[in-house]
């Protein structure tokens, strides 16, 4: 309240202080804040480092611009239209880059501003690289206002990504980008809108711009050194944060001012050494330095005061009467090599199904086959009698087919509440999320550390958190792949629980994978045998065990 | 006997491409880093040139040694103050942050360079006639600088094949865990490829300055054309990049000479989106 | 595990001695406080059920994950914690899972990169030995070793190994993928590396080839050991079969 208070005097004392230099300043500070903010959006919390966000600040530009010049509207209006252009320009090309991670992603980015230079390098139209001249019909005061309105909106933006459930979806893109398809974020999506709003931000910035130097031309609209400021701010205040990117901007604007003015040229190589010295020593940022005192925490998404009482799912309406999953005739070619030959599996309704075998015998392809995240190369999945090889892994999730992985891909950086709350969402009971998620932590017995992060819980926690967040989703088919390698005794005693307690959840399959055949021996029903890609047998454990093909396959064969 | 001209001209420039791309390569293949900063380390050296040639009168190409080793010394020295920090981080958290150091050492760079030399282009007046042969005319700059681009690539294959070093860069690039069994200091080849990487950047930058003029201004140009060219041909693959850089020459040799005006500048981001859009999985470590 | 007298016999060091080791990966606990000695001379088979941790105590040892706790001892010295190439250095020569040979690199230099640290005349004697153990090898070695057969590769992981000229080699489930006539011409070499003076620790998941080849075997199940003896007595032994099984 208090710093808002400041913020908004100060906001208002310098057009009255000064008509000049303050101002100018003030303009300049607001437009770096915009654009640190709009960077943070994809490059912080989605995680997606972007070295190319000055096309959109280019583009906007030119679209005010030419709207202004050419089209004859107003400038309120053309700013306006330029966020559009920005916004339309990013959902274009989020759909090709945002396929890249990365790397690729941000050299991708960087290589596109080249590309847009040199178009509007020779697009007469627009200027060439002569560039445009514009009319002097904004007041300073007027452009500063407007980026002061500016500023305010990417800071709610980005106040809504660390308040909301959307925001929760974006940040875990960050964290593990293949689990959180696993339990239904549609990440594809999410990193388009997050990348949406990423350029239409310095699209308007752009074209605010253009007005305050009432001139644009390619090279300094597409200037990688944009970029590079633009990161400063960001790292130095604390990537990935709410009040990093203004608290950059701000400090490091007001110091450049101060400071720079003795090393007259040098301001981007001693930029430059920031960004190094940031990364390298302080990666959190001025922000990540508070967080060490508890000052400017992330604030828990969607947490209630107290750990409500929860309240048990809704029954969704059965499925019918078909088997949960039924798998005919899968086969999974990598290259030459057949991974899975024509298994199929079937779990009915109510029964535990365990898939063993050998070391290579193709247990985890077949499972990845099943979730989605490898294509079969033939053959059919049946999940409640509905075809669903053309699904993507998160539709799967959503539809309440949730699996754990081999080593616990919980999101490292978020804290037990959100790691349920963010499955929730997207489950099968997303229209009660909070409810959902209290109960789900209630019965996994979370409620004395539910606000705790991921990195304080112990090994058997860990799993067992894995566990609440397949629950999260209110599935009714359960993928476990290899819970109980490396647990301890106690550990797996604890997992054993929680796989009997399954049917209560209104589970109505499971499938595992399983190293440790003395730990899920007497769980299942059935047990499935794979041995190089193919099934050698299948039946209730204690025969399957005894079955001299099985020990052969597991033994080796004799000499 | 023109396309002859068109296609000597592009090779000639592929050969100094194969050297701007194999240095970046060397750098990537050992620790999956790409070195934002390459276009900077070219430049910087295309400039030093530049002022040693024009202020002492002496032949240009007699800097390539002094150049070579002082920056492989540079390299050398911020490599493990910069890079290796970050390969503690796990693979992907490398990738990324080493991204943002080298992008943050460019700009220091580039702005030094800035300071020192101005921003205007420069090249240097060396070799500026041309060879008559059969009716065609070759730029002098063009072969000497091809030719000896050719010459330091083929001595980096010798080393990298030939030498226990050199393959032991090589193992340890294509199986880190491979090349511990070898009792390989794989930490040492890390740096060993940084000092490498950056040595023949600079060393890339003396021939270019002598073909083409440079500006501190062009250094990002440069690390994308190296980065285009290591993309096409196979991210690790020093025979596939080879085979990209000079059909990338002898391309924009015939684009310049078609099309002219900007295409053959903007040749190189065009494949790059292409090849981005086309084909992802190119851009797996091979 | 009374078979084993963490002593050995009074007259030699040990060759390898684990004590009490711990190895985590990530959450997990994958080596949990496991113990065990490899007599010099000797060949010993580390049995176990996929994800008993086999690989992971091969490559603790090696030096590619810290030990969280215990010692490791290379004939007497303490060789935990350093780093892993130091280790093959001191000794230790390890053919990895998945061989983790070097695809576009030929046969011969695979051969001279793993004896790159002996003297020359070392480094000749030692392929000189290694053609005449694997004469395929011989026939090949111009080849890149990522056009060559399984069979061919692990032999050639193998040779890298023993070019490095170790007191103690670590093989990591040789018989994957190969039919157990080639895995057995692999076991075939044992004897020679034993005359050469070089101890082996074999991991190895298939009971009957692991026990054809060795004096001793150790059977790990869950990071621990839970049964050892010599390789004849737990041949016959019912609950090695019981372990795999889970029964």
């Amino acid at each position: 309240m208090i710093a808002a208070a400041v913020l908004l005097a100060v906001f208002v004392a310098i057009p009255l202080r000064s008509r000049g230099y303050l101002l100018q300043l003030g303009t300049d500070t607001l437009s770096a804040v915009t654009l640190a903010y709009g960077w943070n959006l994809i490059g912080g919390f989605a995680g997606y480092f972007s070295f190319g966000q000055v096309s959109f600040y280019g583009l906007g530009a030119y679209a005010t611009a030419l709207l202004v010049l050419r089209a004859h509207m107003p400038w309120y209006f053309a700013a306006l239209v330029s966020g559009l252009v920005g916004a339309a320009a990013a959902l274009l090309l989020g759909r090709i880059m945002l396929r890249l991670r990365g790397i690729l992603f941000a050299l991708g980015m960087l290589g596109l501003a080249r590309i847009l230079e040199v178009i509007f390098n020779n697009w007469h139209y627009a200027g060439a690289s002569v560039g445009l001249s514009l009319p002097a019909v904004l007041t300073p005061v007027a452009v500063y206002v407007g980026m002061g309105l500016l500023a305010l909106i990417s800071f709610c933006i980005t106040a809504y990504f660390v308040y909301s459930g959307f925001g929760l979806d974006v940040m875990s893109l960050n964290e593990d980008e293949d689990a959180a398809l696993s339990v239904g974020v549609p990440t594809t999506r999410v990193k388009v809108i997050a990348f949406i709003l990423s350029g239409a931000l310095p699209a308007v910035a752009g074209g605010l711009t253009a007005w305050n130097h009432s001139y644009i031309d390619p090279t300094s609209a597409f200037d990688p050194g944009v970029d590079l400021l633009t990161v400063v701010y960001v790292m130095f205040g604390g990537i990935g944060t709410l009040w990093g990117p203004l608290i950059g901007a701000v400090v490091l604007m007001i110091v450049g001012e101060e400071f720079l003015v003795y090393f007259p040229n040098l301001e981007l190589a001693l930029y430059g050494i920031v960004v190094i010295a940031t990364v390298l020593a302080f990666p959190g940022g001025l922000v990540g330095l508070a967080n060490r005192f508890g000052w400017l925490m992330r604030p828990i998404i969607l947490a209630p005061k107290g750990l409500p009482a929860g309240a048990p799912p809704e029954r969704a309406p059965a499925h019918g009467t078909q088997p949960v999953l039924e798998v005919r005739d899968l086969t999974v070619r990598f290259g030459g090599l057949t991974a899975v030959d024509r298994v199929s599996l079937s779990v009915a309704r109510g029964e535990t199904v365990c898939i063993i075998g050998a070391n290579g015998a193709g247990k985890t392809t077949f499972f990845n086959a099943i979730t989605g995240v490898v294509q079969p190369t033939s053959g059919e999945i049946l999940y409640f009698g509905q075809p669903i090889s053309h699904l993507p892994t998160f539709r799967r999730a959503q539809r309440g087919m949730a699996r754990s992985f081999q080593i616990p891909r919980l999101m490292p950086s978020f804290t037990v509440w959100e790691n349920v709350l963010l499955a929730s969402r997207h489950g099968r009971q997303s229209h009660r999320v909070v409810e959902h998620t209290a109960w789900v932590l209630h019965t996994m017995g979370f409620a004395g550390m539910w606000r705790d992060p991921v990195s304080r819980l112990t090994p058997g926690f860990q799993r067992q958190l894995e566990f609440a967040r397949v629950l999260a989703l209110s599935p009714e088919l359960v993928m476990l792949d290899e819970v109980m390698a490396g647990m301890t005794r106690e550990e797996q005693e604890q997992v054993r629980g929680v796989i009997r307690r399954l049917p209560e959840f209104g589970i109505a399959g499971v499938a595992c994978v399983e190293h440790v055949i003395a730990a899920v021996a007497d769980l299942c029903d059935r047990m499935v045998v794979l041995d190089f890609g193919r099934k050698i047998a299948e039946g209730p454990s204690a025969e399957v065990l005894k079955d001299p093909v099985v020990v052969r396959a597991y033994l080796g064969e004799p000499i | 006997m023109l396309a002859l001209q068109i296609l000597v001209n592009g090779l000639l420039l592929g050969g100094l491409y194969v050297l701007i791309a194999q240095s970046l390569n060397l750098i990537f293949g050992v620790m999956g880093v790409v070195n934002l900063a390459h276009g900077a380390f070219i430049v910087v050296a295309g400039l030093f040139t530049y002022w040693f040639a024009s202020s002492t009168g002496i032949n240009p190409l007699a800097a390539l040694p002094f150049v070579f080793i002082v920056m492989a010394l540079v390299g050398a020295g911020l490599q493990p103050l910069l890079v290796e920090p970050l390969m503690k981080m796990g693979r992907s958290k490398a990738e990324l942050l080493s991204l943002m150091v080298t992008f943050g050492l460019d700009y220091v760079l580039v702005e030094l360079a800035l300071q020192v030399w101005g921003s205007s282009f420069v090249s240097v007046p060396y070799l500026q006639s041309s060879w008559k042969f059969a009716g065609l005319d070759f730029s002098q700059a063009l072969v000497v600088s091809g030719v000896f681009a050719a010459l330091v690539s083929a001595l980096l294959y010798w080393w990298l094949n030939r030498t226990d070093s050199g393959k032991s860069l090589l193992a340890a690039s294509q199986s880190e865990t491979g090349a511990i069994c070898c009792g390989i200091d794989v930490k040492r080849v890390r740096m060993l490829a940084f000092a490498l990487g950056v040595a023949l950047a600079a060393a890339a930058g003396v021939l270019v300055i002598i073909v083409e003029a440079l500006a501190p201004q062009t250094a990002d140009d440069l690390t994308l054309l190296a980065f285009v060219i290591i993309a096409l041909g196979g991210l690790g693959s020093y025979v596939g990049v080879a085979v990209a850089a000079l059909l990338l020459g002898v391309a924009q040799s015939v684009t310049g000479y078609f099309v002219g005006g900007n295409a053959e500048y903007v040749l190189p981001y065009v494949l790059l989106i292409l090849v981005m859009v086309a084909l992802p999985g190119r851009f797996r470590r091979a | 595990m009374s078979e084993v007298d963490p002593r050995g016999s009074a007259d030699a060091v040990p060759a390898l001695v684990v004590e009490n080791v711990t190895t985590r990966i990530g959450p997990l606990t994958i080596l949990d406080g496991l113990s065990l000695e490899l007599r010099a001379g000797e060949v010993v088979t580390v049995l176990g059920a996929n994800g008993a941790g086999k690989t992971t105590l091969l490559r603790t040892i090696a030096g590619l994950y810290p030990p969280r706790q215990g010692h490791i001892r290379l004939f007497g010295e303490s060789i935990e914690g350093r780093p892993a190439h130091e280790i093959t250095r001191a000794g230790i020569g390890h053919v990895p899972s998945g061989r983790e040979l070097f695809p576009r690199l030929s046969v011969a230099d695979h051969l001279e990169l793993g004896g790159r640290l002996s003297p020359p005349a070392r480094r000749a004697e030692l392929r000189a030995r290694m053609l005449a153990m694997f004469p395929v090898l011989g026939r090949r070695l111009g080849q890149r070793a990522g056009t060559l057969s399984g069979g061919e590769q692990q032999m050639l992981a193998i040779a890298r190994a023993l070019m490095t000229d170790p007191r103690v080699l670590l093989l990591d489930e040789p018989s994957t993928g190969l039919a157990p006539k080639i895995v057995l011409s692999v076991f075939q070499t044992f004897p020679m590396l034993r005359e050469q003076g070089v101890s082996i620790l074999l991991a190895e998941q298939s009971l009957t080839l692991g026990l054809t080849a060795a004096d001793r075997a150790y059977v790990v199940d869950q990071g621990r050991i839970v049964l050892s003896g010599a390789a004849a007595q737990l041949a016959e032994d019912h609950r090695v079969v019981d372990t795999y099984l889970g029964r």
